[in-house]
């Protein structure tokens, strides 16, 4: 279990996030949408303890980022390193012995090429693939869907569901409600660096209505206005 | 077009002052060392004229990056695209120009100012992602890169060695170790991406150990063929061989806590200077490695736990 209790973060004197409180139980998948800004990012930054922040984090696993896996929303690689030496770096730095890394490539990926001339979706397959195979007990994904093909979107959605069936935490962004409906177990909204609301699966179709009427049908309007 | 240029100039600046120099100074030291550094070379060798120009060249060719002229090609036309090209080239070949003219070498300064207007019609993306081999992809990442950009100066660091077993020159050969010591010492300039070091489960002690252990490893290996060709010819001189050989280590070891010292940023003019009055001040070390040890520990201990 992870209590993420009153975090919040400012850059300067802007508040990225204000007081935030979640509790993140084994073998659940959560949701955190909202529009662009609302803080996310910043949210993940400060659970994988990148980002230094108020309140506090605690979890069963002692010092959590040694036992996280952080898939950013844009990975970052070397200018020079393969997409097979990617995996095993990230493997060294847990200190997981990796052997026979090919037969593991799921996502058919030219391991044996440089990295940083992967396509958008190809890096994000690579990361997400280079973290599973640091067995985490927690997931932390931000837009693991962004990018990648329809084939690659249903094999995610496979493992999501595969880490909550193994008991892990995964918490992920999305800006396509149908990957989130698909997987979570609670969505968490959050705006303006704030939660507003958490909804549980039986509410995830109002959830996404009331959305829609907020930031589609008011928004389009005033563009063509 | 105009604006783009402002812009590189801005960006220049910002990294100048980053890197702890005042503007100005900057501007009046960098020719001024440009210049004694070009005298010494042309002082040195008969053949400086082609060094040069193919130093020249190897740093206007910087420019044909693939990614950043199509960049470029996305935000002018044709006939701008040309003209930025052709103003970036000859920007950065100027002041060897200058310099050529200035020894009298006319012939060689115009093809040179030739071959660099020929470069603006070149992108060298398909070079950079040829795979090369890496003995050290085991242990990624910082030796891995670094050889894939730097294996042709391992070559001449042990040409160097076997000339100066030819010649009988034990000074060539502890210069050809230096080379390898300096090569590795470059992996370690820029600062990674924090999410490579986040990742690491190790405690900053630790995280530094591995990194200092690895560099070590490494380096060893690399010197290995000099230490053997140097240390069988020169039997005599093996103590002199092998306290190089450590002080080399050691100052790798400073270097590499110079760059966590100055972490998540890259290494700074005072850190800079404080490893540099080391390397012409030996002693300084006792002081300079407990310093910038204590520094990295702080700056890792943000990611690191």
């Amino acid at each position: 279990m992870i209590r993420i209790k009153k975090i919040s973060k400012k850059y300067g004197r802007e508040k990225v996030l204000d007081s935030v409180t979640m509790n993140l139980e084994k073998g659940n998948v959560y949701g955190i949408v909202g529009e662009n800004g609302a803080g996310k990012t910043t949210l993940f930054r400060c659970i994988a303890g990148i980002e230094s922040h108020e309140g506090e984090i605690t979890s069963e696993h002692g010092i959590l980022k040694d036992h996280l896996g952080l898939l950013a929303s844009e990975p970052f690689f070397f200018s020079k390193i393969t997409g097979k030496e990617y995996i095993q770096l990230l493997a060294n730095a847990r200190n997981i012995k990796l052997s026979h890394i090919e037969d593991k490539n799921i996502f058919n990926l030219p391991l044996n090429k440089y990295a940083s001339t992967y396509s958008t979706g190809m890096k994000k397959k690579l990361a997400f693939m280079a973290i599973m195979l640091q067995k985490n007990e927690v997931y932390v994904l931000d837009e693991p869907f962004s990018g990648v093909d329809i084939e690659s979107n249903m094999i995610i959605t496979q493992i999501i569901k595969k880490l909550k069936s193994l008991d892990r935490i995964v918490i992920l962004s999305s800006h396509v409600f149908s990957t989130l409906s698909e997987t979570c177990d609670e969505i968490y909204l959050l705006k303006g660096g704030k939660i507003m609301k958490k909804v549980k699966q039986k509410d995830f179709e109002r959830l996404e209505k009331e959305m829609k009427a907020i930031t589609i049908d008011s928004q389009i309007e005033k563009l063509f206005k | 077009m105009q604006e783009y240029f402002v812009l590189q100039i801005k960006m220049l600046n910002r990294k100048i002052i980053a890197f702890g120099i005042p503007l100005l100074l900057a501007y009046l030291l960098f020719p001024v060392i440009f210049f004694f550094l070009s005298n010494y070379l042309f002082s040195k060798t008969t053949y400086a004229i082609y060094f040069y120009g193919l130093a020249s060249l190897g740093f206007t060719s910087t420019l044909s990056e693939l990614k950043k002229n199509d960049f470029l090609r996305s935000i002018f036309n044709k006939t701008n695209y040309y003209k930025v090209r052709a103003a970036e080239n000859l920007a950065s070949t100027l002041p060897f120009l200058v310099f050529m003219l200035y020894k009298g070498y006319f012939p060689f300064a115009i093809i040179l100012l030739l071959l660099s207007m020929l470069l603006i019609f070149s992108n060298f993306l398909n070079i950079s992602n040829f795979k090369i081999p890496s003995p050290f992809s085991k242990r990624p990442f910082e030796f891995t890169i670094g050889f894939r950009k730097t294996y042709y100066l391992f070559a001449i660091a042990y040409f160097l060695a076997y000339m100066a077993t030819s010649v009988g020159n034990f000074n060539l050969g502890i210069f050809s170790m230096i080379l390898i010591g300096l090569i590795c010492a470059s992996y370690y300039l820029k600062p990674e991406n924090e999410y490579i070091v986040w990742n690491s489960s190790a405690t900053p002690r630790e995280f530094l150990m591995e990194k200092m252990k690895i560099c070590f490893t490494y380096f060893t290996l690399l010197s290995l063929p000099i230490l053997i060709i140097l240390g069988t010819y020169f039997y005599k001189s093996v103590d002199v061989l092998l306290l190089f050989f450590i002080l080399i280590n050691v100052y790798l070891a400073t270097v590499i806590l110079a760059k966590y010292a100055s972490y998540p940023s890259e290494i700074d003019l005072p850190k800079g200077i404080l490893v540099i009055m080391s390397l012409i001040f030996p002693p300084f070390l006792l002081g300079v490695i407990p310093f910038l040890y204590s520094k990295a520990i702080n700056s890792l201990s943000l990611l690191l736990k």
